[in-house]
């Protein structure tokens, strides 16, 4: 039976001149499970919209067509009652959790669907079970993890039993052990129910699904089994998707295998492997640390290190490890009646030892994961100057020139920056905080809900700078971003400093830490994981 | 001459700008945006004001409010400090009151700068019988536009200072049921009243969303004097920096929040909300015999506002229309 079943479906929101979508027949059988990928912005969470009732129900526009489950249609149904046959997790854990404690939470749908409270405890039960939290039960959901708030929104959707389940990007925002759990959860649910995933993350959700759909310019231009995407694969990264890498050698090789040894082997052999990563250290600190911080709810942080001049540092590790805390306590961001916080630091002949804001922030810019905080400015130009006309630094002209022209801000240069799109927002930010003069730049996980395209562009962007004398240090769960672009590693586990070095040093023993080493990273060393 | 003139409009600017910065440098610096999340938030603990239903708590804050509403300024005052000092009885009672206390300062500076300038000799004296001014500074005679009297005087500033008493108590009572349940504890209540759910559910993402809107402002303030604002004058205009940073954080932060109400929206829809006309619960929550001891102390409060009507303490302060 058809569990979804699209004709002729098109959507126009408010003030767009042209669909989002535009789908003239798809379908889904009952029980199947499939990813929908593409660049952000291609459509796809449209096209889910369109299947959970979100569209037409919620978002207005110009819709024509129909979306049928199990032969109804949507547009003849209200959302809730939608909602007992199709259960929809978000991209953003934090934002959807709506109760205080874990049980109230899961008991959320069930209570709307007023179900007697014996079922309602059953579902409570069931759910926990299904997504293996027990040891959540009775937890409040502010005190979670991402990962852990991320499964316990699945099962406040599985407590409806929904006969088809939208994962809307539910990595997105969660660390390599949360994304494993969810995966974990999509491999024993298989063939149980029709399952829908739109993820970035082709490589890791590949082993799950049945199908893959690939959506560009709202419309779909492949779907097919995953079986095919060896045949497809460059015509795929020319989408801008993220297709692993050891996928792209086969291809190139004409091998038929995705299995990771497999074409490592045979690379060998005809030596194909990829090249070693270029590693830049050696240039001297320009920045060193040693940070204790100290919170009156418990959570302790002690780290001591140092950055080298002109590199790229990320600083990986678990949710709740300490990464951001470090990050704050260097710009100075924690308050006194948070926690105790002493974060010397070691400039070349400047020496910081009081955590003031406005100082730190002439010598170290910060780029916060929500970056729309920092967009105050009507124009982008008037951002772009915000460091220098506050500070009243003169001479900063050329600079702001040369990094507008970098993020390719010209044509911008008039707009709000708050009406520009995600990647386009993010360069503003990053351009206006390099544009306050500063040599060394802390990005709090930049990469997180972007796109194999943003992530690329982001890579480059920061290449380019640090060619230029710029140090970067970012906070990152993107294991494969920081194989491709960074110089070198800290891994932060329990407010310590767990693990230090190249990439290459760093990814033999990283899993014990949470940190799973990219594909890439696997097809170069194989399993032999030596350091060359 | 010049001199004393520039000198009295600086004079007069410093205190209009510090005026309406004070209240807020003082919930950004001694309170904190955390110990305002502190004081916004629930914290699970067992004392009696966990134990009370929530309804009973809107129906105290309710009391509160009519008390000092109805009553002569001081009554008020009583009623903010006897709140304050409950305080004590939540989970960490000691900084709890302390930051409750810090807000409730400010929030009766801000109230008593937001009337003063503006308390008209015509409402004073319904206020202070045999009103003779005590002037404290004359204003510029532009400040006018800005809609303040010529001069402010001591009785504009008590009258100021009585209205915000009525606000403190307000506030300090409604804090309480924010301290003391869940969201969705308050849901379950209001329910009971058949307020419709589409309000309720706003009143409960209002709640969870307040902590956040603070963390985001709070974030989008730093960032703005990380980036310099401030740092070419004198820390002691910290206090005006601080205010330009905060007006200038709130169209990003609504941005923002505004993302997340659309997720939070979708979140609820799309499990059920308002599925049926009936919503069932999980856990009831019980009228207890602690919470008829607590209706009975806002008879009490009821029966003692009333009686001070009687013997003259009664709403003695008018109201700027």
């Amino acid at each position: 039976m058809k569990a979804i079943e699209i004709k002729d479906l098109k959507f126009r929101y408010l003030g767009s001149k042209k669909p989002s979508i535009s789908v003239p027949y798809f379908y889904v059988e009952e029980g199947e499970s499939i990813l929908i990928t593409g660049k952000s912005g291609s459509g796809k969470s449209t096209l889910v919209q369109c299947i959970n009732g979100i569209i037409p129900h919620i978002v207005n526009g110009k819709r024509s067509g129909e979306v049928y489950l199990f032969g109804e249609p949507v547009s003849g149904q209200r959302v809730p009652e939608i909602s007992r046959i199709v259960g929809t997790l978000l991209q953003d854990p934090e934002r959807q959790v709506i109760n205080y404690k874990v049980e109230e939470e899961i008991a959320f749908a069930p209570e709307n669907f007023n179900l007697p409270r014996e079922e309602i405890l059953e579902k409570i039960e069931e759910s926990i079970r299904a997504v293996g939290i027990e040891n959540l039960r009775g937890k409040e959901t502010s005190h979670l993890s991402g990962g852990e708030i991320q499964r316990v929104a699945l099962a406040a959707v599985l407590s409806m039993d929904p006969r088809i389940l939208i994962l809307d990007e539910p990595t997105s925002n969660i660390d390599p052990e949360g994304t494993r759990d969810i995966f974990q959860f999509l491999r024993e649910e298989k063939g149980k129910r029709t399952i829908l995933i739109v993820e970035h993350k082709v490589e890791r959700v590949l082993p799950f699904v049945d199908r893959i759909v690939v959506v560009d310019e709202g419309e779909i231009v492949l779907d097919g089994r995953t079986d095919d995407l060896i045949n497809e694969a460059h015509a795929l990264m020319e989408l801008g998707i993220e297709i692993p890498r050891h996928i792209l050698l086969a291809n190139q090789m004409g091998i038929t295998s995705y299995d990771i040894d497999e074409v490592r082997e045979t690379a060998k052999q005809r030596n194909m492997l990829p090249e070693k990563k270029v590693r830049i250290h050696g240039r001297g600190a320009v920045l060193s640390t040693d940070v204790k911080v100290e919170y009156r709810e418990g959570f302790r942080l002690r780290l001591s290190t140092s950055f080298e001049e002109g590199t790229i540092t990320a600083v990986m590790g678990r949710n709740g490890a300490g990464k951001s805390t470090f990050l704050k306590a260097l710009i100075g961001f924690i308050d006194k009646d948070q926690a105790l916080v002493e974060s010397p630091i070691n400039m070349g002949e400047l020496f910081l030892a009081n955590p003031d804001l406005q100082t730190r922030g002439k010598y170290i810019g910060y780029l916060p994961q929500s970056f729309d905080l920092m967009l105050i400015n009507k124009t982008v130009e008037r951002e772009m100057h915000y460091s220098s006309r506050v500070r009243k630094a003169n001479g900063m002209e050329p600079l702001i020139k040369e990094l507008m022209n970098l993020f390719t801000l010209d044509k911008f240069a008039r707009e709000d920056p708050l009406t520009l799109s995600q990647g386009q927002r993010r360069r503003v930010a990053m351009g206006a905080t390099i544009a306050g003069g500063v040599k060394v730049i802390m990005m709090d996980e930049p990469t997180s809900g972007q796109d194999y395209m943003h992530k690329e562009n982001l890579g480059r962007e920061i290449t380019e700078l640090k060619k230029r004398g710029y140090s970067f240090i970012i906070v990152t769960h993107d294991a494969r971003f920081v194989y491709r672009f960074a110089d070198k590693i800290l891994v932060v586990d329990k407010g310590r400093l767990a693990m230090e070095g190249t990439p290459e040093e760093v990814f033999q023993n990283s899993e014990k830490f949470g940190i799973v080493p990219p594909s890439e990273y696997l097809l170069r060393y194989g399993n032999e994981l030596l350091v060359e | 001459m010049e001199m004393n003139y520039l000198l009295n409009e600086l004079i007069s600017w410093l205190i209009f700008l510090f005026g309406i910065a004070g209240p807020f440098y003082l919930i950004l610096r001694a309170i904190g945006i955390r110990g305002f999340k502190e004081i916004t938030s629930y914290e699970p603990h067992t004392t009696f004001f966990y134990r009370m239903n929530p309804l009973v708590k809107i129906v105290f804050s309710m009391t509160v409010m009519i008390a000092a509403t109805i009553t002569i300024w001081w009554i008020g005052a009583i009623l903010t400090f006897a709140v304050l000092l409950t305080y004590l009885s939540l989970r960490n009672g000691g900084r709890k009151l302390y930051l409750g206390g810090l807000f409730a300062i400010s929030t009766i500076i801000g109230t008593a700068w937001g009337y003063a300038p503006f308390a008209t000799s015509a409402t004073l004296s319904i206020a202070f019988p045999g009103y003779h001014p005590t002037i404290l500074w004359t204003w510029p005679s532009y400040f006018s536009v800005m809609g303040y009297e010529p001069q402010l005087t001591l009785q504009a500033l008590l009258y100021g200072l009585q209205i915000s008493f009525r606000t403190a108590a307000i506030i300090s009572s409604a804090l309480l049921l924010v301290m003391t349940n869940t969201p969705s504890q308050i849901l379950r209540s209001l329910h009971k009243f058949n307020i419709p759910d589409s309000i309720i559910f706003t009143l409960m993402v209002g709640m969870k969303s307040i902590p956040d809107i603070f963390g985001y402002l709070d974030e989008s303030i730093k960032i703005q004097m990380m980036r310099g604002l401030g740092s070419s004058h004198s820390r002691l205009f910290k206090p005006v920096y601080m205010l330009i940073a905060g007006v200038s954080a709130i169209v990003p932060t609504i941005i923002h929040l505004l993302r997340g109400a659309k997720d939070i929206a979708i979140s609820a829809d799309t499990r059920g909300f308002r599925a049926t006309k009936k919503r069932s619960y999980v856990d009831e929550i019980p009228i207890t015999r602690l919470d008829y001891y607590a209706l009975g102390m806002m008879g009490f409060i009821i029966a003692v506002a009333v009686i001070s009507i009687f013997l003259g303490f009664g709403r003695t302060i008018p109201y700027v229309a």
